[in-house]
C-alpha cells in the first residue's frame, strides 16, 4: 500500500484512475453482457401430446386456480357494467397458440393485468401446460376458433431438471438440436425471410430482434430468447398490441423463412469485434466514440503535456 | 487554481530575451543563440532549460526503447496476422466466415493498435525524460502594420491601378465585366440535365384498377379471405408487377411510391373520419374504399418518407419509427401525434372474380413526403 | 556533455540542395523555434487533424474496391448468409471489402470510427476556443474557417454514411430527400435534380460518392491547410500566467520537443481509433441488409453528429404548419430540418462579431480568457451545449423510452419543454457559478488560500490559517481582465445636454442594453491588493506560505 500512498498525489494519478475505471468498465461489460446464444428453456414436443398423455381434470384444476380469477371460469373474461374488460379478456376465441405463447413465455399468469408483462420463466411445468391446453381445447375454446399450436415448429430446448439422468437429457437435447437445425436450415431463401422480417416485424422489434418502443409506455420485446415456436405463435395470435399474421397472409413455409432469418442473424458472430454494443447501432456507437474514444485520446494528450516535476 | 501553478520559472527570464522574430526584422535569430554555458550545450540558455539528470535520461531511454520494441514486434505481428488468414478459396470461405472475420479483424486491429500505441508512448517517454524541459518566449506579430507601410502599399496599389487604365477606362471595364456574366451562369445551366422536372410524375403510382397485390417478399397474390379472417391482421404489400430486369419485379423507385400497409380492422372500431369523402371531387368515402374491414394505406410517412409501419392493433395507431408521426388507422389515417402534415394516402381496394385482393384505382393523394405541389390539380 | 553532433553528410546535402533553390535557412530556423504553449486543451484540434489524415488514408484504401453503383445485382460473394439476395452493387462491393479483402473490415471500421472521432474532436476543439475567447481579434477569420470545416465535416459524414446503401443509410438519404421536398416552391425540383428523378432513382449513390471522395474532401483539405497556416502565422493563444502577455507567447519550441510530442500524439490517436475498430463493431452493414425504401427498423438513428437534427425533426409539432391555398408550408420539417442547422452555423459564425459589437473591444487578444471571467459568454456557451444536447438526446428518444420504460410521447413532451427551459436554466446557473468563482478568486487574492491548518489563538478562538498564494496564482488573479463596453462609456447626453444621436437610435439602444446585460454582474477586483486580507495577519508563519 505504501507504493500507492507514495504515488497517489502524482499529477497523473487522477488520469490513471480514470483509465483504470474505464478499463474495468469495459471488462465488466464484456463479462456481464448477455451472449447471443442463450440457453433456451422450454418444451420439447415434436407433435401434439396424445389424449392419454394429458389429464383434462388436472387442466381444469389449474385453470380454475390460476386463470379463472381474471378470465372467468368459462374463459369469458371479466367486464365492468359498460362492457369494458377489467382484469382479463375473453379467451374463448383466441386459440391454443395464444395460450401456449402467453404461458410458455411466463407472461401469464400475470399479477397485474394493467401493465405489459415482460418475458419470465414459465410458472408451471410442461405437463401442467399440456393439461391446461387440453382442458382449454376441450371445454373453453369455441368451435376450434383461433390458431392451433404449431407443434411441427421446434419449441425450446429441454431442461436438465426435467430428466432423471444425464443420459436421457443429452439424448433429448441432441434430438432437439437436430430438429432445431433442420427447421432453421430448411429455409433457403434469405431474401424472402429478410423482406418479410424487415417489412413486417423490424419496425417494432428492430432489425436485430432487440425490440423497440411503442406508444403509451408499451414496448415491443426483444425476441432473442423466443423459440421458433413462440415466434410462430406470436405471429398467429398477436399478443398485446401486435397485429396478427395468419397462415393465409404469411404461409407456414414463409414463416419458416422469416424465423430462420432472424434466428440465423441472432446466432451470427460479430465480424467487427467482440463488442457488438447490443446491436443497438448508432446511438451506442456515438456514445462509445465520445466516452471511450475521445476520452482515451484526450488522456494521451494529458500525458504528453503533463507538467514535469523533475526540477521542482 | 491556474493551469500553470507548478510551472518552472523560466518565464521571468524569458521575458527579457527574444526568441524567433517577426517576419520583417532581421538577424534577431542569431542573437537568440548565445554562447552555451558549460553545463548545457543545447540551443537555449542553460538558465532557462532543465536538463534531466543522466540517471533519468538513461531510464527514459530504456523505457522508450522497450515501447519501440513492443511496437516493432506488434508491427511484425500485424504482417503475420495478414497472412495468417488466407483469402477465400472457392467453397472455402476464410474471412468470409463471420467468426474467422472477427478473429482476423481483432488480430489485425489489435496488433495495429499496439504498434501505434508503442510508437506514441515511446516518443512521449523520449520527449519527457530525455529532452531537456524548457519553455521559451517569443513575440506575437505586431498588429496592424505601421501607418507608413500601409500608406506606401495603398499608394503603390492605386498608382498601379491607374497606370493599368482599369479605373480610367470605363468602357473596357464594363465590357469585361459583361463578358464574364454569361460564363458565370453557364455552370448552372449545365446542371439542368441532372434530372427531369417533377411534372405530375410524383403524383402517380403504378397501381391501377384491378391490379392484384403481392405479399412483400413473396410473389404470392394475396386473397381477400387471407386477411378477412384475421381479426387484427396486418401485412405489407406491393402491386403485382413483374418488370424486366428487377429482381423484385419492380424498381426501388416504384416500390418507394406504391408500397401499402393492409390492415384488418373490426367493423365496430371504425371512427367518423371514415365517412368523409376521400377527396373534394370524389363521391367515395374512406369507408367505401375498404373491403370487408380491410383498409390499405400508403406505407410511406407523409413527414419525410420513412416507412410508417409500426401498427398497434389495440389502439389502431400507425407509428413511424423515425420521427414518431402517428396516424389513426381506424380514422382515415388522421395524424394524431408528431410532425407529419397530412394523413397517409389511402388506396381503394376490392376483390376480383377469383377472390384476390385488387386495387380499385390509384391513391387519393400523392404518396411520400409532403411537397409543395402535392395538392395542386 | 558531448559537443553538438555534426549534421550527417546526407542531411547537409539535402539541406543545401533545398536552400540553393529556396533560400530557406533563416525561415527554417525561425519555424523550428516556433513556440507552442503546453496544455492538453491546445491539442484537441490536433485530434481532428490526425483523424482527418486517418480518414484520407483509409478512405483511399476503400475506394480501391467500392463501386458507387445502384444497379441491382444478385450477391454471390463469400459472405454466405446473403448469397442469392438482390442488392445494389454499392452494397455488394462493401460486402466484398468486408469479407473478401483481408484487412478490409478493419479499414472500414477505422474509417467509420475515425469519422465519429473527427467530428467529436471538432466539437471539443470549438468549445475550447469558444470558452477561452480564443476566437477574438485577431482570430475571427480562423474561427469562421473552423465553423466551415465543422459544417462540411457533418455533410461529408452524412454522405459517407449513405454510400454503402444499407438499410439505415438509405433511410438517412430518404430523410434528407423528405426535408428537401418540404422547401417551398422549388423543393421537388431540387430533389429531382439531385436524385436524377424520383427517390431513390439510380444516380444518387454515384453523385454522393463524387461529393464524398472528391469535392468535399478537397474543400476540407483546403480549409484545414488555411486554418493551419493562419494558426502558424498568428501563433497559438495561451492561458494567463507570468510572462504570458498579449505581446509574448511562452511555450515549448517546435523542434525537437513539440515535434516529437505531436508526432507521438498522432500515433496515440491512431492507436485509440484502431483499438476501437479492432474490438467494437461499428455500422455492421452486413447484418442490416441492403436498403429497400419499404423496410424500416425501430431504433433508427443517424450517426451522432446528425442526431441534433434528427431530434429536432422528432420533437417539432405539426401545429405550426399552414397552407397557402393548396400549397403547404411545412414548418415542422423546415424549421428543424434546415433551420436547426442554419441556426447552429449562423450563431457560431456570428458570435465573435456580435461580442465585439457589444463590447466595442477592438484590441487584439492573445491571452485566453478564463471562462469564469466572461460569465455571459460562458453562460451562452453552456446554454448552446444544453440546447444541442437536448436535441441530440431527443434524436434517440425511442431508445431512451425503451431503455428506461418511459412513455414514448411523454419523452417528446419532456424534450419540447427541455429544449426551451434547459438552455435558460443552464445560462442562469452557469453565470452564477462563474460569478461565484470570481468572488472566490477575489477572496483568494485578498486572503491567500485556505491551508487546512487550524490554529487556536491565545484568546481561545480557532482560525484556519490562510497562506499566500504562489506568485503565479497571484499574477493570474491580479490580471483578471475587466469586462467593459464602450457603449456604456459614451454619455447619453453631451456637456450641453444634447442627446448623443448614436445612442438614441434603436440600434444604439439595443447595443447599450446588451452591453449592460453583458457586463452588469461582474465582480470587480478594483482596489483589491494581493494578500491584504486580515486572515493572513493571524498567522505568524503566513509568509512562508508562498513558495
Amino acid at each position: 500500500m505504501k507504493w500507492i500512498t507514495a504515488r497517489r498525489r502524482h499529477p497523473l494519478a487522477g488520469y490513471v484512475v480514470v483509465i483504470l475505471a474505464l478499463a474495468l468498465f469495459g471488462v465488466g461489460y464484456a463479462a456481464l453482457a448477455p451472449t447471443s446464444d442463450q440457453a433456451q428453456a422450454q418444451t420439447l414436443a415434436a407433435e401434439a401430446p396424445s389424449a392419454d398423455e394429458v389429464d383434462i381434470a388436472e387442466g381444469k384444476a389449474i385453470f380454475d386456480q390460476t386463470c379463472a380469477s381474471c378470465h372467468n371460469y368459462d374463459g369469458s373474461g371479466t367486464y365492468d357494467e359498460d362492457g369494458n374488460v377489467t382484469n382479463g379478456p375473453d379467451l374463448r376465441e383466441v386459440g391454443p397458440a395464444a395460450i401456449d405463447f402467453q404461458v410458455s413465455t411466463g407472461r401469464m399468469p400475470s399479477m397485474d393485468p394493467d401493465t405489459q408483462m415482460p418475458r419470465k420463466p414459465m410458472a408451471m411445468s410442461e405437463e401442467e401446460l399440456d393439461d391446461l391446453i387440453a382442458y382449454y381445447n376441450d371445454q373453453i375454446r369455441t368451435d376450434g376458433a383461433g390458431a392451433d399450436i404449431p407443434y411441427e415448429v421446434p419449441g425450446s430446448a429441454p431442461e436438465r431438471a426435467n430428466f432423471e439422468d444425464e443420459e436421457s437429457y443429452e439424448e433429448a437435447l441432441a434430438e432437439y438440436e437436430a430438429e432445431y437445425d433442420a427447421y432453421i436450415e430448411g429455409a433457403d431463401n434469405t431474401d424472402m425471410g429478410m423482406k418479410l422480417y424487415l417489412t413486417n416485424c423490424a419496425h417494432c422489434h428492430s432489425w436485430s430482434g432487440g425490440g423497440g418502443a411503442l406508444t403509451d409506455g408499451r414496448w415491443a420485446p426483444e425476441i432473442h430468447d423466443a423459440s421458433p415456436r413462440q415466434i410462430y405463435e406470436a405471429m398467429v395470435s398477436g399478443p398485446g398490441a401486435m397485429p396478427m399474421f395468419s397462415d393465409g397472409v404469411i404461409a407456414p413455409e414463409e414463416k419458416q423463412e422469416l424465423i430462420s432469418y432472424v434466428k440465423t442473424l441472432q446466432a451470427e458472430p460479430n465480424a467487427g469485434g467482440i463488442f457488438d454494443l447490443e446491436r443497438v447501432g448508432q446511438v451506442a456507437e456515438g456514445f462509445i466514440g465520445w466516452t471511450v474514444g475521445l476520452s482515451l485520446i484526450i488522456a494521451c494528450a494529458i500525458w504528453i503535456t503533463a507538467k514535469q516535476r523533475a526540477h521542482d | 487554481m491556474t493551469e500553470n501553478n507548478n510551472d518552472n520559472n523560466t518565464a521571468d527570464d524569458a521575458n527579457e530575451r527574444v526568441v524567433g522574430t517577426p517576419t520583417d526584422t532581421a538577424d534577431v535569430v542569431s542573437e537568440a543563440t548565445p554562447e552555451p554555458r558549460d553545463d548545457h550545450n543545447g540551443p537555449y540558455l542553460a538558465s532557462e532549460t532543465h536538463k534531466h539528470p543522466e540517471e533519468q535520461q538513461r531510464r527514459g531511454e530504456k523505457i522508450a526503447s522497450l515501447w519501440f520494441v513492443i511496437a516493432f514486434l506488434s508491427g511484425i505481428g500485424f504482417l503475420v496476422s495478414y497472412f495468417l488468414f488466407p483469402p477465400n478459396a472457392a467453397g472455402e470461405p476464410a474471412i468470409g466466415d463471420p467468426q474467422i472475420s472477427q478473429y482476423s479483424n481483432m488480430l489485425l486491429g489489435g496488433t495495429l493498435t499496439l504498434a501505434m500505441f508503442g510508437i506514441g508512448a515511446g516518443m512521449t517517454v523520449w520527449a519527457r525524460n530525455i529532452m531537456p524541459h524548457y519553455e521559451v518566449a517569443s513575440p506575437y506579430d505586431e498588429l496592424p502594420s505601421k501607418d507608413e507601410e500601409k500608406g506606401s502599399f495603398s499608394e503603390f496599389f492605386m498608382k498601379s491601378a491607374d497606370e493599368s487604365g482599369f479605373t480610367k477606362r470605363p468602357l473596357m471595364r464594363r465590357t469585361l465585366i459583361a463578358a464574364m456574366l454569361p460564363l458565370g451562369i453557364a455552370p448552372i445551366v449545365l446542371l439542368r440535365d441532372t434530372g427531369p422536372v417533377p411534372g405530375d410524375r410524383m403524383k402517380e403510382t403504378r397501381w391501377t384498377d384491378g391490379m392484384r397485390m403481392y405479399v412483400e417478399g413473396t410473389h404470392r397474390y394475396l386473397r381477400a379471405e387471407d386477411v378477412e379472417n384475421d381479426p387484427y391482421g396486418m401485412i405489407s404489400a406491393l402491386p403485382a408487377l413483374d418488370d424486366e430486369g428487377y429482381p423484385h419485379g419492380m424498381s426501388l423507385t416504384d416500390q418507394a411510391k406504391s408500397v401499402i400497409l393492409l390492415i384488418k380492422i373490426p367493423e365496430e372500431d371504425w371512427e367518423s373520419g371514415m365517412n368523409e369523402k376521400v377527396s373534394e371531387d370524389s363521391e367515395d368515402t374512406h369507408l367505401n374504399w375498404t373491403h370487408q374491414g380491410i383498409v390499405a394505406y400508403s406505407k410511406i410517412c407523409t413527414h419525410v418518407g420513412c416507412p410508417a409501419a409500426l401498427y398497434e392493433r389495440t389502439t389502431h395507431r400507425i407509428l413511424c419509427p423515425c420521427h414518431q408521426s402517428t396516424f389513426d388507422a381506424a380514422n382515415a389515417a388522421e395524424v394524431v401525434f408528431g410532425p407529419a402534415h397530412r394523413p397517409l394516402p389511402q388506396l381503394p381496394i376490392g376483390v376480383d372474380d377469383e377472390g384476390y385482393l385488387v386495387a380499385r384505382g390509384d391513391f387519393n393523394e400523392p404518396t411520400g413526403p409532403t411537397f409543395w405541389e402535392y395538392a395542386e390539380d | 556533455m558531448s559537443k553538438t553532433t555534426q549534421a550527417p553528410k546526407a542531411l547537409r546535402g539535402v539541406g543545401n540542395f533545398i536552400d540553393d533553390r529556396f533560400h530557406l535557412a533563416k525561415t527554417g530556423e525561425k519555424n523550428l523555434r516556433k513556440v507552442f504553449p503546453n496544455h492538453w486543451s491546445f491539442m484537441l484540434g490536433e485530434i481532428a487533424l490526425y483523424s482527418f489524415i486517418i480518414l484520407l488514408v483509409t478512405g483511399v484504401f476503400l475506394t480501391l474496391w467500392f463501386k458507387p453503383s445502384m444497379v441491382e445485382i444478385v450477391y454471390d460473394g463469400s459472405y454466405e448468409r446473403l448469397q442469392g439476395v438482390p442488392m445494389s452493387e454499392a452494397f455488394a462491393s462493401t460486402l466484398h471489402i468486408d469479407f473478401d479483402v483481408r484487412g478490409g473490415f478493419l479499414m472500414r471500421q477505422i474509417h467509420h470510427w475515425a469519422a465519429l472521432i473527427f467530428v467529436a474532436s471538432l466539437v471539443v476543439h470549438m468549445l475550447r476556443v469558444f470558452f477561452t475567447g480564443a476566437f477574438r481579434k485577431p482570430r475571427e477569420i480562423n474561427w469562421l474557417i473552423g465553423v466551415a470545416i465543422f459544417s462540411l465535416a457533418m455533410i461529408e459524414g452524412l454522405f459517407g454514411y449513405s454510400l454503402p446503401d444499407d438499410l439505415p443509410s438509405g433511410m438517412g438519404v430518404r430523410i434528407l430527400q423528405g426535408v428537401m421536398l418540404a422547401i417551398p416552391l422549388v423543393g421537388s425540383y431540387i430533389s429531382m435534380f439531385l436524385f436524377g428523378g424520383e427517390f431513390p432513382g439510380e444516380d444518387i449513390i454515384t453523385r454522393l460518392y463524387m461529393l464524398h471522395v472528391l469535392l468535399i474532401p478537397a474543400l476540407l483539405l483546403g480549409l484545414i491547410v488555411a486554418h493551419f497556416m493562419i494558426l502558424w502565422h498568428q501563433k497559438h493563444t495561451q492561458y494567463p500566467g507570468q510572462g504570458r502577455t498579449d505581446k509574448t507567447v511562452v511555450g515549448t519550441p517546435m523542434f525537437p520537443a513539440f515535434a516529437v510530442k505531436a508526432g507521438g500524439f498522432f500515433f496515440f490517436t491512431f492507436a485509440v481509433i484502431a483499438g476501437l475498430s479492432a474490438f467494437v463493431q461499428i455500422n455492421p452493414i452486413h447484418l442490416f441488409g441492403p436498403f429497400t425504401p419499404t423496410s424500416i427498423t425501430s431504433g433508427l438513428q443517424p450517426d451522432w453528429y446528425m442526431g441534433f437534427m434528427e431530434g429536432a425533426l422528432r420533437i417539432f409539432p405539426n401545429t405550426l404548419d399552414f397552407s397557402i391555398g393548396p400549397y403547404p408550408i411545412l414548418v415542422a420539417v423546415l424549421v428543424p430540418g434546415l433551420g436547426s442547422m442554419g441556426l447552429l452555423f449562423v450563431a457560431l459564425g456570428a458570435w465573435p462579431f456580435i461580442e465585439q459589437w457589444i463590447t466595442g473591444d477592438k484590441r487584439a487578444h492573445n491571452v485566453a480568457d478564463r471562462p469564469r471571467n466572461a460569465p455571459v459568454r460562458t453562460g451562452l456557451g453552456v446554454a448552446g451545449i444544453i440546447c444541442y444536447g437536448v436535441l441530440w438526446l431527443a434524436g434517440s428518444n425511442d431508445i431512451l423510452s425503451e431503455t428506461f420504460s418511459i412513455d414514448l410521447y411523454l419523452t417528446t413532451y419532456i424534450f419540447r419543454v427541455l429544449v426551451i427551459a434547459g438552455p435558460i436554466a443552464g445560462f442562469i446557473v452557469t453565470k452564477r457559478i462563474c460569478l461565484g468563482l470570481q468572488r472566490r478568486d477575489r477572496e483568494t487574492l485578498e486572503h491567500g488560500y485556505e491551508s487546512g491548518i487550524i490554529q487556536q489563538l491565545p484568546s481561545g478562538e480557532f482560525i484556519e490559517v490562510h497562506k499566500e498564494s504562489s506568485d503565479e496564482t497571484t499574477h493570474v488573479l491580479e490580471n483578471k481582465p475587466a469586462i467593459t463596453s464602450t457603449a456604456l462609456e459614451e454619455d447619453e447626453t453631451d456637456d450641453r445636454g444634447v442627446e448623443n444621436p448614436e445612442a438614441r437610435k434603436p440600434k444604439g439602444k439595443l447595443r447599450r442594453a446588451l452591453a449592460h446585460w453583458y457586463t452588469k454582474d461582474n465582480v470587480s477586483f478594483e482596489g483589491v491588493a494581493a494578500h491584504s486580507g486580515h486572515h493572513l495577519h493571524h498567522s505568524a508563519d503566513g509568509d512562508e506560505g508562498a513558495h
